[in-house]
């Protein structure tokens, strides 16, 4: 099935949809957002006794789901990320992950995607406040295909699990034949002189980063993660190790989230310099995309600098100077 | 609903013993929530011995009545009632919040046979119990959905939000308790926070209320039963309590809610106040 032309939020319920369709024990919980992630009408309207509206309480509506997963349904909840995680994030500890409850939410328009709400709905930390969660699965797809292939993975596992959700179109990076597996990070280009790791919103453009480098010479080991947690180890490591140099780039703070992740894990296992780009500790506010990109340097030019700089750095320790 | 045998003398003692063994599993280990686990004793005895529907030896029943303890901090009085009833054994209380324990100070279903639902962070309870009557409903399932809420739990906004839920979804299998007993740790609702009027809250936000003396069997048992027979609309008992009922000494007394035994004189004051003779413990 061809998903290019429609926006991801369209993709998350038809996908859906097409699980209700299948299977009478999957329902879906909107917190008065319906609309902003796609499941109002596409849902609402074909399984109507299965969309539970809680109105505009999320606490409440991540326990409901807790408590339809107790009695064996497959609940679907969405929300702003801002209000899916942080929000609840006492709800969604005790009842859902905790409680080990088979609860899927989903966050929509992760960070700066949400620029036009601004400061008070932005969420720059829902990674690292959800992988901070024992139990809990943290995914950030970055395509169409790969928003079908994680939902299906979602679908199949019984497990407290946390996805953003881009609602813009976004255009593809993979195809139909695509197969999310939340312990393997997927290599997107391969290059000796630096690695470069990106999640969800931001590989589109790590992916233009690198293309653009290619043909200036500098090699990038492109390294895209739709999973946080599980995070594949093994991956990192490897392209670290030959590279020395690691540049990591999300649609966040850096404090906590995928950098952090990379920062904890190279650490431990291979020390190696790291350069964490994204947002730099600050709050959001009404802004576009671009504003964001060179206020904070995480653009595909900032991405593309860094990765520049930071092989120089890497040659030095991989003996080439 | 089929009168189960009641003999009055027996429930008597029954929860005379089940006081003194919960009263002596929070005091041997040393603290705990006595004061809320006391003031529910007869309700909680009530709903498993002549209430809810249950299989102790198997306690994933599909059919079986959920309670949800929301106020998880009850749990001690909650463990000795399923012990009794045959879901563990009974040796298993004395390893109340002990190191590796399935008894822990607050209820968890992946823990203990018998809890329903994992709680203790408050006003999380009520919501978890509307999505299990939500989906007893879609399932047509005719199971019942009992949940026990505090006092002091009712001033977090989360259990208005499930108020509004409930009744918005005419969730009619779902019996809702507080136990009000007056007192939270800081001390009389009135004083931190004001509930009053508390039945008149409930009613206005759709429900079906009631009111009982939740230490009268007779009661209790004619309003559950009235409350369950509720249609089109959830129900709420307000459940009048004495906090720490059974120990005279501290009955209604700000300390009850959590009391800490710094040496066996305390110990033995607290389990005096009981005034129980010939009780053997039974671990």
């Amino acid at each position: 099935m061809n998903f290019h032309d429609m926006e991801m939020r369209g993709v998350y319920a038809k996908t859906l949809k097409e699980f209700m369709d299948k299977n009478p024990n999957v329902v879906c919980l909107e917190a008065d957002l319906g609309k902003s992630s796609g499941t109002v009408p596409e849902i609402q309207e074909k399984h109507e006794n299965r969309f539970i509206e809680c109105g505009v309480s999320e606490a409440n509506m991540i326990c409901i789901a807790a408590g339809l997963a107790k009695e064996g349904k497959i609940p679907f909840c969405s929300s702003f990320t801002s209000f899916a995680t942080r929000r609840v994030y006492d709800q969604v500890t005790i009842s859902v992950a905790y409680a080990n409850n088979n609860v899927k939410i989903v966050g929509t328009a992760p960070g700066i995607t949400n620029g036009p709400n601004g400061g008070t709905h932005i969420c720059f930390e829902d990674l690292s406040i959800m992988r901070a969660m024992p139990n809990m699965h943290v995914y950030s797809p970055c395509d169409p295909y790969e928003l079908r292939s994680v939902l299906n993975h979602m679908m199949g596992e019984h497990q407290p699990t946390y996805m953003q959700l881009i609602r813009l179109k976004v255009d593809p990076i993979f195809n139909g034949q695509y197969q999310f597996d939340p312990n393997k990070a997927v290599i997107l280009h391969n290059g000796d002189d630096v690695t470069l790791v990106s999640t969800g919103y931001m590989t589109q453009f790590a992916l233009k980063a690198a293309r653009d480098l290619a043909s200036s010479g500098t090699g990038v080991d492109l390294i895209h993660y739709p999973s946080i947690k599980p995070f594949d180890v093994e991956t990192l490591v490897k392209s670290a190790r030959r590279t020395q140099a690691v540049v990591t780039v999300e649609n966040q703070n850096i404090i906590g989230g995928l950098g952090g992740a990379v920062c904890e894990t190279l650490s431990e296992i291979h020390p190696t310099k790291v350069m964490r780009l994204g947002i730099t500790d600050q709050f959001g506010e009404v802004a576009t995309q671009q504003y964001f990109f060179d206020k904070y340097g995480f653009g595909p030019e900032h991405i593309a600098s860094a990765c520049r700089k930071m092989s120089k750095t890497g040659a030095v320790y991989q003996n080439k100077v | 609903m089929e009168e189960k045998k009641f003999d009055r003398e027996r429930f008597d003692r029954l929860a005379e013993e089940i006081r003194y063994v919960t009263t002596d599993m929070i005091c041997r280990y040393g603290q705990g929530h006595l004061g809320g686990s006391l003031s529910l004793t007869e309700i909680i005895i009530t709903l498993y011995y002549r209430i809810m529907n249950i299989r102790p030896e198997d306690p994933e029943w599909k059919n079986r009545d959920r309670l949800v303890l929301s106020k998880g901090h009850s749990g001690p009085i909650l463990y000795t009632t399923l012990a009794y009833k045959g879901f563990f054994p009974k040796s298993w209380l004395a390893t109340l919040n002990m190191d590796d324990t399935r008894l822990p100070s607050h209820v968890d279903h992946n823990k203990t046979p018998g809890i329903d639902m994992t709680a203790g962070s408050l006003g999380q309870g009520l919501s978890c119990a509307c999505g299990m009557a939500l989906a007893c409903k879609m399932n047509k399932k005719n199971f019942r959905l009992f949940c026990i809420i505090g006092d002091g739990e009712s001033n977090e906004g989360q259990i208005w939000e499930a108020a509004l839920f409930a009744a918005h979804k005419r969730l009619d299998n779902l019996v809702a308790i507080c136990d009000y007993n007056r007192l939270q740790i800081d001390g009389f609702t009135e004083d931190v926070l004001g509930l009053e009027p508390l039945t008149e809250k409930w009613r206005s936000f759709g429900w079906q209320v009631f009111e009982m003396d939740g230490h009268d069997w007779d009661d209790i048992y004619t309003k559950i039963n009235m409350a369950a027979a509720v249609s089109e609309k959830p129900s709420m008992i307000i459940a009048h309590t004495i906090k720490c009922k059974g120990n005279k000494p501290l009955e209604n007394k700000p300390e009850c809610h959590y009391v800490r035994i710094a040496d066996t004189e305390t110990y033995h004051e607290i389990m005096d106040g009981l005034g129980c003779k010939d009780i053997q413990l039974p671990y």
